[in-house]
């Protein structure tokens, strides 16, 4: 990475925000739905009160407090799952494609660099979705260790972006269906531990969603949250995020080349 | 300067649901997109690439242009391998999509010219520099408007600006007076022929249905037809090979061509 890759990051970046600020209302009411969102799992948690108390003694016994990071945090999975493909499939339909290709920016500057946007916004929302909790619903966050938190967030964003570009890669080889997407993203939200503890689950169940990303980085992300566990105590969750990382990221970058190459040569890349 | 041997192209077409379900062995048709196209072109010269729809003429500018990659035959651009050079090649050629998108509409004329020109690497002086020059080129008054509030001639403008930024020996224009009233059209081939080939001395090849816009725009004409390319060379020489008054003018030319090739098939 040179000097030229971060302002071609900064020229997209400001591109994003511009073209987002310029749909004010749109902007106002992506971040105005989230407080539906809290609203609708603070009553959930207040139905289901003490009796979801003996599967949340891990993540501090509050069921508001789990769901609603398990939520917030999930947003990364479908940023990462998504935002690598659409950024190629929005510049074909703003007919910018093949000026940004014939310009000295790989695709894959233009696939990072595009999606800085949704990376951060996906951040914002995260910390709306946190700050309502705390102000308004009493989420206690008075014990966060954030180094842990911050440890978490990054193998978290790495590993679940090397999900994302195999998922791109996949797309622009079969243009629609993507099992990848499916996999991770669908089945996460059931397995992964978003809206319920996965000790509610079957034993062998459980073992299956131990292989989804998502499991360990929500477990990390809750325990450095509402616990303030250390970076030691979360060995296990960071051992297997960085073993996702290791296999998935080369896989990714290596397929995506591929694919580039292959659309290249069948002209998918630049007829839509 | 660019020298085209033997060039070919299919695409494959996807399989319907029916021929998926009943025969998902079977190979996809294919459609010969250009078949074995050779030419020689030099520096500073306007080529025209005529032919009716699905001749084969924006595939055979966006393989020039390292868009596409070919299936076969070589191509030599200022002596760099099309296949194994292309950002050699990339930082030599530009292209112009006749298209009004292709911009970012929210933004403001000026910051989608910004925006591409740090893509292309320019310093932040030089670009704002070289903004201001190409829309003194092009007559471009205001560049500070939302770009979807410009006219369509001004779009295409906007179109030449973003290429030239890059400073590109050679210029591929698809269809540049599409959608254009006549005008505009007029007007834009004036820009073209004068002031992007005659002051800044850049070499074009644009494609286009219109006889009259490549016999007044072309020094050069390479008339297309189902991938092949049928005739090429100034346009008196084509006459002459066909039996033509040399002076003849390009449609009766183009109407030749194509009848002697119905007679064919």
């Amino acid at each position: 990475m040179n000097l030229n890759f971060f302002r071609k990051a900064f020229v997209f970046l400001k591109r994003d925000l511009l073209i987002n600020a310029s749909y004010k209302f749109a902007f106002l009411f992506d971040l105005g739905s989230i407080i539906f969102s809290v609203l609708t799992f603070f009553f959930v948690a207040r139905l289901f009160g003490e009796k979801a108390l003996i599967y949340l003694t891990n993540y501090g016994g509050d069921y508001f407090s789990f769901v609603l990071i398990g939520i917030a945090f999930s947003g990364y999975l479908s940023t990462a799952m998504n935002s690598f493909c659409q950024t190629i499939s929005e510049e074909q339909a703003y007919g910018t494609l093949e000026a940004i290709i014939l310009s000295p920016t790989k695709i894959s500057t233009l696939v990072i660099c595009g999606s800085i946007w949704n990376f951060l916004f996906t951040s914002l929302r995260i910390i709306v979705y946190l700050i309502l909790g705390w102000l308004f619903f009493g989420l206690d966050l008075s014990k966060i260790n954030l180094v842990s938190s911050m440890i978490i967030l990054i193998l978290t964003i790495i590993s679940f972006s090397s999900l994302g570009i195999i998922s791109a890669g996949l797309v622009l080889v079969l243009k629609r269906g993507d099992p990848i997407n499916w996999l991770f993203n669908g089945l996460s939200r059931f397995l992964g531990g978003v809206y319920f503890p996965i000790s509610i689950l079957p034993l062998w169940v459980q073992k299956i969603s131990l292989f989804l990303p998502l499991t360990h980085s929500l477990e990390g992300v809750r325990k450095s949250l509402i616990l303030g566990t250390s970076i030691k105590e979360l060995t296990p969750q960071i051992f297997m995020l960085s073993i996702y990382i290791l296999i998935f990221l080369p896989l990714g970058i290596l397929g995506f080349k591929a694919a580039i190459k292959r659309a290249k040569k069948d002209g998918s890349l630049i007829y839509t | 300067m660019i020298e085209v041997n033997n060039i070919t192209k299919k695409f494959f077409l996807p399989k319907s649901l029916k021929e998926t379900l009943f025969s998902p062995f079977k190979k996809n048709k294919e459609i010969i997109a250009l078949s074995n196209v050779s030419l020689k072109l030099e520096q500073g010269k306007i080529l025209a690439l005529l032919g009716p729809n699905g001749a084969g003429k924006t595939t055979f500018i966006k393989i020039l242009a390292t868009l596409i990659l070919p299936d076969s035959g070589t191509a030599k651009i200022f002596g760099y391998d099309l296949i194994t050079q292309t950002q050699q090649i990339k930082s030599k050629v530009g292209i112009v999509l006749g298209e009004e998108k292709g911009f970012y509409w929210r933004l403001t004329g000026r910051q989608n010219l910004e925006f591409f020109g740090i893509l292309y690497e320019l310093p932040k002086a030089k670009l704002r520099k070289r903004i201001a020059d190409i829309a003194n080129l092009l007559e471009i008054d205001d560049l500070d408007k939302p770009y979807q509030t410009y006219s369509t001639g001004m779009k295409h403008r906007f179109g030449l600006a973003r290429c030239l930024i890059a400073e590109p020996e050679i210029i591929f224009m698809d269809e540049p007076t599409k959608s254009l009233d006549p005008k505009n059209s007029h007007q834009l081939r004036i820009f073209i022929k004068e002031k992007i080939v005659r002051k800044l001395g850049r070499t074009i090849i644009f494609t286009t249905h219109q006889t009259k816009e490549a016999e007044t725009l072309a020094d050069k004409i390479a008339i297309m037809d189902k991938g092949k390319i049928r005739a090429f060379g100034e346009l008196n020489e084509i006459n002459h090979r066909l039996g033509l008054r040399e002076d003849a003018p390009l449609e009766e030319t183009f109407l030749k061509i194509m009848q002697a090739e119905e007679n064919e098939s």
